[in-house]
């Protein structure tokens, strides 16, 4: 027993020592893989900017065990917009997170995508399969995120993509504890592009 | 004080800030865990400044720690009583703290293990399963139905599908049924709400591709407010072929119950899902916390019992220095008052000790001050005091001794001090003034006065007016002899006093003598010479004989008489001295020269200094003194066939006076003995046909120049009489001013 505590507290302190050090070491976990903006661009119809995207998300066996096991997975999908400028750096005009999560329906063995913008309600759908629900939430069409009419015709504007996946849902008191254990959390690469006036 | 007061408010203002931060940090995190909302941003934040807090008290602690090592093996006034408190502060707070953290630790583990008991997990895992037995049960009791429905719709013609749709969602008690043609065109439906606004769904494309397939759908949709909805589809088959795509798809509700208890189980399993992926995480953040909590409380608390004890101790360590200082005799020694507590007191009642220590030093510096001021005032006057002052002890030891003292007894008694008087000296005028002293107080007498005459035979005889007073003892003394007590003597050389009337009354004698005598001789001389002149040459024979003889002595008599009337007058006369400058060794040889003429049958030499050049003084009156001093040396051997006189002159200085000194000596019988202590008194005189004034001149001049003579016999046979006379008038004047300060000084 006595070896064993002291191994915690060793543990214990050598955690302290990695948190004071700033940079948790990145641990291997079931996010491992693919992630990335495959495609975006957005488009302007009746004077609003509306984005498609498409979005790889990571799919394997730990994902699914994962999934099954209770856990669950938010997607944010992080939009950027700014106006390029060329002696100083660019003004963000507008941001906005699309964010989503996926769970498993243990009683109904369905994977269930919520949105998690209350503006929406709490819209969900259900997938009989990871592969189709990852499918869906990868699959972005009219998301509208933009007026045209903040946008100044005579600008340069750039719009950043940038996909995040993380594990969450934790009860919030553990969440706020664990924000230095192996929660998971992976984000893609920022994917930009000018957008068309 | 002042700035020892804001000292101590910018620490006290520091603990409460330190105190304030950490406790305040504790508790945000306390609140994160609690309501992790609105903390959640700043529970990193807080955990690192925590961990920083950490830091910063364990540096403080190290140090604190080495300082008090240190000052431990340099054995630093307090360090030890600083130690001990630390520990015996540090144990108390240590010990429960370690305690309640194991305990802590413990029941966290137990309590945490417990969220994820085998039996829960299969509980949920059981009653996920009877849920899922339950919805199962239902799913497929409605896809039954479905199915019915579909057959049903098969064999009647579709104008009556409509009707049988609605007929069947009213006996099934389904939500919505709707009749799909092969394109995914609806061909019937049916719902709950009014038509304009339940349109009817699309078929998904998993009841799509199952429809293509021909397999009958059935699933158990979750929707977000916690309800279900099971939907469920059926191909439509036309006997005997293929369905031509047509298929039917029914929602049914769940009940309420049934739904709710379902959502639970979920929820429930959900969330122990969550939470079993945490399990290790969860317990290290609990462990962390709780390590980080108890660091801040241990290290604090250390801190602050070294803090305390430091306070505790420094008026102790204060209190130590200035004992010492006190110690060495340091009195303006004062402490910082430390608080107004029982130790600011003891301080308190330190700086009264030392200030009354120190007032009574003063007090005590300024009488012995004084004291050393009236001893040094007493001992001048006794230095400067013409009257000899000796102290000595009941044991006859002397204790103390004036100048005066010394010159009037002749010995040098500040070297004798500690002494008995009886063996100070073998001088035989002390030796006498020792015996008188001892045998008066031997026989009691304490308190006496008389008058001593040391030694009158011998030369530099003295005659001492001596009084004797007993000294009080002193209890408080160190030593037994001042605390016995002892006596002082005082005493005064009336020599000089004695010989002054004596002198006085010479001079009167011989004036008187001069005056009386003088006058009848010379009617007595004319007459014998008349009596001569007349009765001579009438006389014959025997009668002439007779008258001259008698004539020829009455006038040769009174020769003599007025000889010895002259010499008288002139010891009477009165001082009219005529000082000129002159070479005194060519008046020397001189009057050895006449001398040597007269006297053939003795021989006068003259040994000369020629460092003498010219004398200031009365130049008759030194020949006087020449002539008095070689007749008497001529008289004293004329009857010796090798009789010798020798007049030596020698130039001698005293200080800054100048004298020249003329020693005249002969090879004779010398001063007699009983004569040598009154040589130069009149009348005293050792010659069968001497006046007895010769020498009694001599001194007289001698003095009236400012000189001494001295006489005495010489080793080896012969009397030597030394005259010394100031060479200068300054020299005399000179003399003169000494003698006035010590007038004690020995005469001849």
């Amino acid at each position: 027993m006595y070896p064993c505590r002291a191994h915690r507290l060793v543990s214990l302190l050598l955690a302290l020592c990695a948190m004071l050090g700033g940079a948790p070491a990145a641990r291997a976990d079931a996010l491992d893989g693919l992630l990335e903006v495959k495609s975006a661009y957005a488009q302007p119809e009746q004077g609003v900017y509306q984005l498609f995207a498409r979005v790889a998300y990571p799919v394997n066996d730990d994902i699914r065990a994962a999934l099954k096991d209770g856990l669950t997975l938010t997607f944010d999908l992080d939009v950027v917009v700014s106006r390029e400028r060329r002696f100083w750096m660019d003004e963000t005009i507008a941001e906005y997170t699309l964010k989503r999560e996926l769970s498993y329906h243990a009683v109904s063995d369905r994977y269930v995508i919520r949105d998690l913008d209350p503006r929406n309600g709490g819209d969900q759908h259900t997938f009989p399969t990871v592969e189709e629900a990852l499918d869906a939430l990868g699959t972005v069409e009219s998301w509208p995120f933009l007026l045209k009419a903040q946008l100044n015709p005579n600008r340069q504007y750039r719009v950043s993509l940038r996909a995040g996946v993380r594990r969450g849902r934790l009860p919030d008191t553990l969440r706020v504890l664990l924000f230095w254990t192996d929660d998971w959390h992976r984000e893609s690469e920022w994917f930009s592009w000018s957008l068309p006036l | 004080m002042v700035p020892a007061t804001l000292r101590r408010l910018g620490t006290l203002g520091l603990i409460a800030l330190w105190v304030l931060v950490s406790g305040g940090l504790l508790l945000l995190l306390a609140l994160s865990v609690q309501n992790s909302v609105q903390y959640s941003k700043l529970q990193a934040w807080i955990l690192l400044v925590n961990a920083i807090a950490v830091v910063t008290v364990s540096v403080l602690l190290a140090r604190k720690i080495i300082e008090l090592v240190r000052a431990f093996r340099a054995q630093v006034p307090g360090s030890r009583l600083t130690a001990r408190t630390v520990a015996i502060f540090g144990s108390l707070v240590i010990a429960p703290l370690i305690i309640v953290y194991l305990f802590s630790l413990e029941f966290l583990n137990r309590g945490i293990d417990s969220w994820f008991k085998v039996e829960i997990k299969q509980g949920l895992t059981d009653a996920l399963d009877l849920s899922k037995a339950a919805m199962d049960m239902r799913t497929q009791e409605y896809l039954r139905s479905t199915q019915i429905f579909a057959s049903k719709l098969s064999d009647m013609p579709v104008s009556e599908w409509p009707r049988a749709t609605d007929q069947q969602r009213a006996e099934a008690g389904a939500l919505e049924v709707v009749v799909y043609g092969a394109l995914g065109q609806v061909l019937a439906s049916s719902s709950t709400g009014p038509t304009s606004t339940n349109l009817p769904r699309y078929a998904t494309p998993e009841i799509s591709r199952a429809m293509a397939r021909g397999i009958p759908y059935s699933s158990l949709e979750p929707l977000s407010e916690g309800d279900y909805l099971i939907n469920t589809a059926a191909p439509i088959a036309t006997m005997p072929g293929p369905s031509e795509g047509r298929f039917v798809v029914a929602l049914y509700p769940v009940p309420p119950q049934l739904a709710r208890l379902s959502e639970a189980v979920q929820r429930s399993y959900s969330q122990h899902g969550e939470l079993s992926a945490q399990r290790e995480p969860v317990k290290n953040s609990f462990r962390l916390t709780l390590t980080l909590v108890l660091l801040l409380a241990m290290l604090t608390a250390i801190y602050g019992a070294i803090y305390s004890a430091e306070k505790l101790t420094r008026p102790v360590q204060d209190l130590i220095a200035g004992t010492r200082a006190v110690g060495k005799g340091d009195f303006g020694t004062r402490l910082p008052l430390p608080s107004r507590d029982e130790m600011g007191f003891l301080v308190h009642s330190f700086n009264d000790m030392t200030k009354r220590l120190r007032r009574a030093r003063e007090e005590t510096t300024r009488s012995q001050q004084a004291v050393e001021r009236e001893r040094e005032r007493l001992s001048i006057i006794l230095a400067r005091l013409t009257t000899g002052v000796i102290a000595i002890g009941r044991d006859l030891v002397l204790r103390s001794a004036n100048h005066a003292a010394s010159s009037i007894l002749g010995v040098d008694l500040e070297q004798g001090i500690g002494q008995p008087l009886a063996a100070l000296t073998s001088d035989p005028r002390f030796a006498r003034f020792a015996s008188e002293v001892s045998e008066r107080l031997a026989r009691g007498e304490e308190e006496w006065r008389e008058q001593m005459d040391l030694k009158p035979e011998m030369a530099g005889a003295r005659v001492l007016v001596c009084a004797c007073t007993p000294l009080p003892g002193d209890e408080h003394a160190d030593n037994d002899a001042e605390r016995q007590g002892g006596y002082v003597i005082v005493f005064d050389d009336i020599s000089a006093l004695l010989q002054a009337q004596r002198d006085a009354a010479w001079g009167e004698v011989a004036r008187r003598l001069a005056h009386e005598i003088k006058n009848p001789l010379t009617p007595i001389q004319l007459s014998a010479e008349r009596m001569r002149r007349r009765y001579l040459q009438q006389m014959q024979g025997e009668d002439a004989q007779v008258l001259d003889r008698a004539t020829y002595t009455i006038v040769q008599q009174v020769e003599a008489m007025k000889a010895m009337v002259n010499a008288f007058s002139e010891y009477a006369r009165a001082p009219d001295m005529k000082v000129t400058k002159f070479p005194l060794n060519a008046l020397v040889t001189e009057v050895a020269d006449l001398h040597r003429v007269q006297e053939s049958g003795v021989r006068i030499e003259v040994d000369l200094d020629a460092h003498i050049e010219q004398v200031e003084a009365d130049r008759g009156r030194v020949r006087q003194i020449l002539n008095n001093l070689i007749v008497n040396g001529v008289e004293a051997v004329e009857t010796s066939a090798s009789g010798r006189v020798l007049v030596a002159t020698k130039l001698e200085t005293a200080g800054a006076a100048a004298y020249a000194t003329i020693t005249v000596s002969d090879n004779g019988p010398g001063f007699p003995r009983e004569v040598l202590g009154r040589a130069f008194d009149p009348y005293v005189t050792s010659k069968p046909k001497g006046t007895g004034l010769g020498l009694a001149i001599v001194k007289k001049i001698v003095e009236e120049h400012g000189g001494r003579v001295e006489a005495d016999n010489r080793p080896e046979g012969g009397a030597r009489v030394r005259v010394s006379l100031p060479v200068t008038d300054g020299s005399r004047q000179l003399v003169a001013r000494e003698r006035r300060a010590e007038p004690r000084k020995e005469r001849a």
